[in-house]
């Protein structure tokens, strides 16, 4: 049994859970990917408006990747064989938890994080997506690697076992992995390549219906132009607040990951000798404060202190110039990973 | 332990965010370097709002940048936080111009 004291787990803070937890559990098998890295590989950086997926009441705005799938494109983009386990019942999924934390092995589980005990209340939010990794076990109680702590936590089993099986979207339903294995060699420039490759595709997808990618962006201009005519200015301030939060909250590193993502075109210029990703990444650095710009112009407008200028289609327009901005760099990035 | 001292830069801080953040109620003569900053138990009573102010009003006075590898809400925790992280920041910089 691995309890707090024996245990050699390297626990290291980031920004963002998936990401970060990836990148942890991936050190302790031996792979030194960073945060940014991982968020790279995985094809992280996303932009999403859907009007009609609500959570907590408001329209999901999201500036990454579907939550797994940054797990999903690291490991196979690594050559690292990850097990996958989902449950129907909560005790059966604890059980299969301590068989393996009881074997030494870390164990990577999805969660709710308003239930974990842990999580201070100002840092307590509905979002059943966070990512952490259970290290040991001292009978009832685990020990926790979660990525947005300075240190590994603890946390008991009944709540452990409620935060695996939150209610709501993106229900955990138990979810938990393990690393079964590398296949061969890291191959870290090829990985590289087809996390950039992903990325500009997401990103400058031409669908029918411009919901994601820049069209997405352009599009959630324009409906954050109409929100104080169409919903009064109650309600267009809970929809801009909740889009700020999204954006600059929730492990984003600011500026909607656009600054993770930077961080990572920096790395990527030293793996793949490509010195004009360095110009990318700084231009992405600029788009990431220009969407830091919007967060700033727009909790102005929520907190009512508005200055000459702040209004909604100032914002529209921020949004527009983002839209812009990355439009070029997706299109540049893509050039040069060709 | 919890320290009342609040030092200089945590004082100027301090008057930086009363100002930013348009704080009209008095504020608490017993605040203390170590109180929280932002959250329910804020004495400034700050939300995540007040801190994207805070952060990108910081980033243009002390000409730093918070975000990516450091986490916010970690630097956002306490004045105390705020202020070193500032300080460590700033001497960063003015140690690269001297070697530059």
């Amino acid at each position: 049994m691995r309890d707090n004291e024996k245990n050699s787990f390297i626990h290291r803070q980031s920004a963002h859970c998936e990401s970060g937890g990836t990148s942890n559990i991936l050190l302790n098998y031996g792979v030194d990917v960073s945060e940014a890295l991982v968020f790279g590989i995985g094809a992280g950086l996303f932009f999403g408006f859907f009007p009609f997926i609500k959570m907590n009441g408001l329209p999901v705005v999201t500036f990454r990747n579907m939550p797994g799938r940054i797990l999903k494109n690291t490991s196979k983009r690594l050559g690292i064989k990850i097990e996958s386990y989902k449950f129907k019942n909560p005790e059966k999924s604890m059980d299969a938890l301590d068989i393996l934390l009881d074997k030494g092995i870390p164990v990577g589980l999805q969660a709710g994080c308003y239930w974990l005990p842990y999580f201070p209340d100002a840092l307590r939010f509905h979002f059943n997506a966070h990512t952490l990794i259970a290290i040991g076990r001292k009978g009832d109680e685990y020990l926790i690697s979660d990525p947005v702590f300075e240190e590994p936590v603890t946390c008991l089993r009944k709540d452990l076992m409620k935060a695996r099986f939150s209610e709501g979207p993106f229900s955990p339903k138990g979810k938990m992995y393990c690393i079964k294995g590398i296949k061969g060699q890291v191959d870290l420039p090829r990985a590289v390549t087809k996390g950039i490759r992903e990325t500009c595709w997401f990103m400058l997808a031409k669908n029918p219906i411009p919901l994601i990618g820049v069209r997405g962006i352009r599009y959630f201009a324009k409906r954050v132009q109409e929100w104080p005519e169409k919903y009064g200015k109650r309600r267009a301030s809970l929809l801009l607040g909740n889009a700020i939060r999204m954006q600059e909250e929730v492990g984003t590193g600011g500026g909607g990951f656009r600054l993770m993502y930077a961080a990572f075109l920096q790395e990527a210029a030293d793996i793949l000798n490509k010195k004009e990703l360095l110009d990318i990444s700084e231009r992405m650095t600029e788009t990431g404060d220009k969407w830091r710009e919007f967060a700033l112009l727009g909790a102005r407008i929520c907190k009512d202190r508005s200055l000459d200028g702040d209004n909604y289609d100032n914002l529209s327009n921020v949004l527009l110039d983002c839209a812009a901005k990355e439009y070029g760099i997706y299109n540049d990035l893509r050039e040069t990973v060709r | 332990m919890k320290s009342n001292e609040i030092d200089e830069l945590e004082k100027e801080l301090l008057e930086f965010i009363i100002e930013v953040c348009n704080i009209t109620d008095p504020v608490p003569d017993n605040i203390s370097a170590d109180d929280p900053l932002i959250g329910p138990e804020s004495p400034l009573g700050l939300d995540s709002l007040d801190a994207v102010e805070i952060v990108v009003a910081a980033e243009k006075k002390y000409d730093i940048r918070i975000g990516s590898r450091e986490t916010t809400r970690k630097i956002l925790k306490s004045l105390k936080t705020l202020a070193d992280y500032i300080r460590k920041q700033t001497k960063g910089k003015a140690k690269s111009k001297a070697t530059a």
